[in-house]
């Protein structure tokens, strides 16, 4: 008998109809039912930035963090493992730990005292005759099922199989190497404390703009003025940069072209050899003579789907907690053997994203607005063409646009969509 | 009890001492000199029970396999047990 295929079957998603190649709907950033499919079919399916390796340094350290709406403790066991715990008794649902941070093997519950490893797995629990006995129950907290970092960035995944972290990563993972290889031990830590700033805006704004190359100039422009930045000009009709859809959703504004055309070590950082000598003599006799490359071209400004965005000196981890609201947390790059540059990144990043940081407040203004108009009736659609006309095919196969192309973001609901309707 | 901000950190409070502590457990520990040599005090600071800990006893510790360290963890092993 011939197979039919019943078009019913196929599980349909709510997003299909709202996403177009050069439109997408503005229902796609206010809809609760949305926000509870993308809930399933992304957050708690494809790889998400937790935190990094380098936030737990010692072994029984831990740290509390945010999956989506998930409340998640980041563990290192006693022999040096990650884990993640979903913070969750599993008696009667409390939430386990309750502090931000710590060192502890283990955790015990305040509400009966049941006790578990730091690695989840049930310890024991008061007056065990009610339950037979000592070690007569095989309940632990919840875990995430898939645990994986790369170059210290640790990523979760809610669902017990899929594709690997290095799969999804894919050619992101280059990016990573770059910024890593600022490091004069090849080492990133992201150990300088996050700030979390909470957003009324859908967390696709902020994924969305993170390599927008178009709004720089106009909503950053007072800080720029301020400061003398040479940034806007990066960001212009005139630039040599690129946007590039790194496949998976990442996208990256690729200014290597720019300051390769200066060809001025740490201009990418606004600042001369000369007053950070001491990282570019150590970078020089780590890397020779590909340490002036590394110094020209500078750190990667990667966004990598879905929440997770490298600014260069910051980065940022997008969790969102309802169709209209999510949180963006921001901590300066630290360099392993960088200590110069460390110390000048945390005061750069309090500047622009620290809770009087420019920077974070003129883009969060825009998200808030943006959020706003979305719920107006009229037009229906946000536009997202900008560069379809001119958009090319790099050497490696990724969509390339100009500086100011919305390339990234077309690269972003492409992903979107390939997960929403999977 | 107020915590004071001194030279030796936020974990060291007058009268009581240096307190290790975290949201599962506050226990004060000091050097105590009132029997014939010095041995460690350490308070329960939740339900004031303490404990001496003579050098030898310090050091079964230290030497305690993490196995047998994590049995003790379980509030069943000697804390909270049935008693009927
Ligand atoms: S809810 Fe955690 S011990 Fe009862
Ligand atoms: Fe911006």
């Amino acid at each position: 008998m011939p197979t039919v295929i019943n078009p019913d079957a196929v599980p349909k998603s709510l997003v299909s109809e709202l996403i177009r190649p050069s439109q997408v709907h503005g229902s796609l950033y206010t809809d609760p039912a949305i926000f509870a499919e993308e809930l399933t079919k992304i957050w708690f399916k494809t790889w998400v930035f937790v935190g990094h390796e380098s936030e737990v340094p010692e072994p029984n350290d831990y740290v509390r963090k945010q999956m989506a709406t998930q409340d998640v403790v980041m563990t290192r066991d006693r022999d040096g493992d990650i884990h993640l715990l979903i913070n969750r008794c599993a008696h009667r649902g409390l939430q386990v730990c309750d502090d931000q941070k710590g060192n502890s093997s283990s955790f015990r519950c305040p509400y009966h005292g049941w006790t578990y490893r730091n690695s989840g797995e049930l310890l024991g629990y008061p007056y065990n005759k009610g339950y037979g006995g000592k070690g007569r129950l095989e309940l632990g907290m919840g875990k995430v099922p898939r645990v994986e970092s790369y170059r210290g960035f640790v990523f979760g995944s809610m669902a017990d199989d899929g594709p690997s972290l290095l799969e999804h990563l894919g050619a992101a993972t280059g990016e990573i190497d770059r910024l890593a290889g600022l490091s004069p031990k090849g080492e990133v830590s992201l150990d300088a404390g996050w700030l979390p700033h909470k957003t009324r805006a859908n967390w696709k704004f902020l994924a969305e703009n993170e390599t927008d190359g178009y709004h720089p100039q106009f909503v950053h422009g007072s800080i720029f003025g301020v400061t003398g930045s040479p940034i806007g000009a990066l960001y212009s009709d005139a630039s040599t940069a690129v946007t590039r859809a790194l496949g998976n959703g990442h996208s990256e504004n690729d200014l290597r072209p720019e300051f390769r055309k200066f060809a001025e070590p740490m201009r990418w950082f606004g600042t001369t050899p000369e007053r950070v000598p001491n990282y570019v003599a150590a970078m020089r006799e780590a890397y020779g003579e590909d340490a002036e490359r590394r110094m020209i071209e500078g750190a990667p400004h990667v966004m990598i789907f879905p929440n997770l965005f490298i600014a260069e000196i910051q980065v940022f981890n997008i969790q969102p907690n309802a169709a209209n609201e999510c949180i963006s947390y921001a901590t300066a790059v630290q360099l392993r053997g960088g200590a110069e540059l460390n110390r000048r990144m945390i005061s750069q990043s309090i500047g622009s994203v620290g809770p009087a940081g420019m920077l974070l407040a003129d883009d969060t203004e825009m998200y808030e607005r943006n959020q706003q108009g979305v719920s107006m009736l009229d037009p229906e659609w946000l536009d997202v063409r900008r560069g379809l006309v001119r958009e090319t095919t790099d050497e490696d196969g990724f969509t390339i646009g100009a500086a100011t192309d919305e390339t990234g973001m077309r690269g972003f609901w492409k992903q979107y969509r390939a997960l929403m309707e999977a | 009890m107020g915590i004071e901000m001194n030279d030796r950190g936020p974990f060291d409070i007058p009268d009581i001492g240096p307190v290790v502590g975290s949201e599962f457990a506050e226990i004060s520990v000091n050097v105590d000199s009132e029997a014939n040599s010095t041995r460690l005090r350490l308070e329960d600071l939740r339900t004031g029970r303490v404990r001496y800990l003579d050098p030898l006893e310090l050091e079964t510790i230290i030497w305690l396999a993490d196995g047998h360290l994590t049995e003790l963890l379980d509030p069943s092993a000697d804390r909270w047990r049935d008693r009927s």
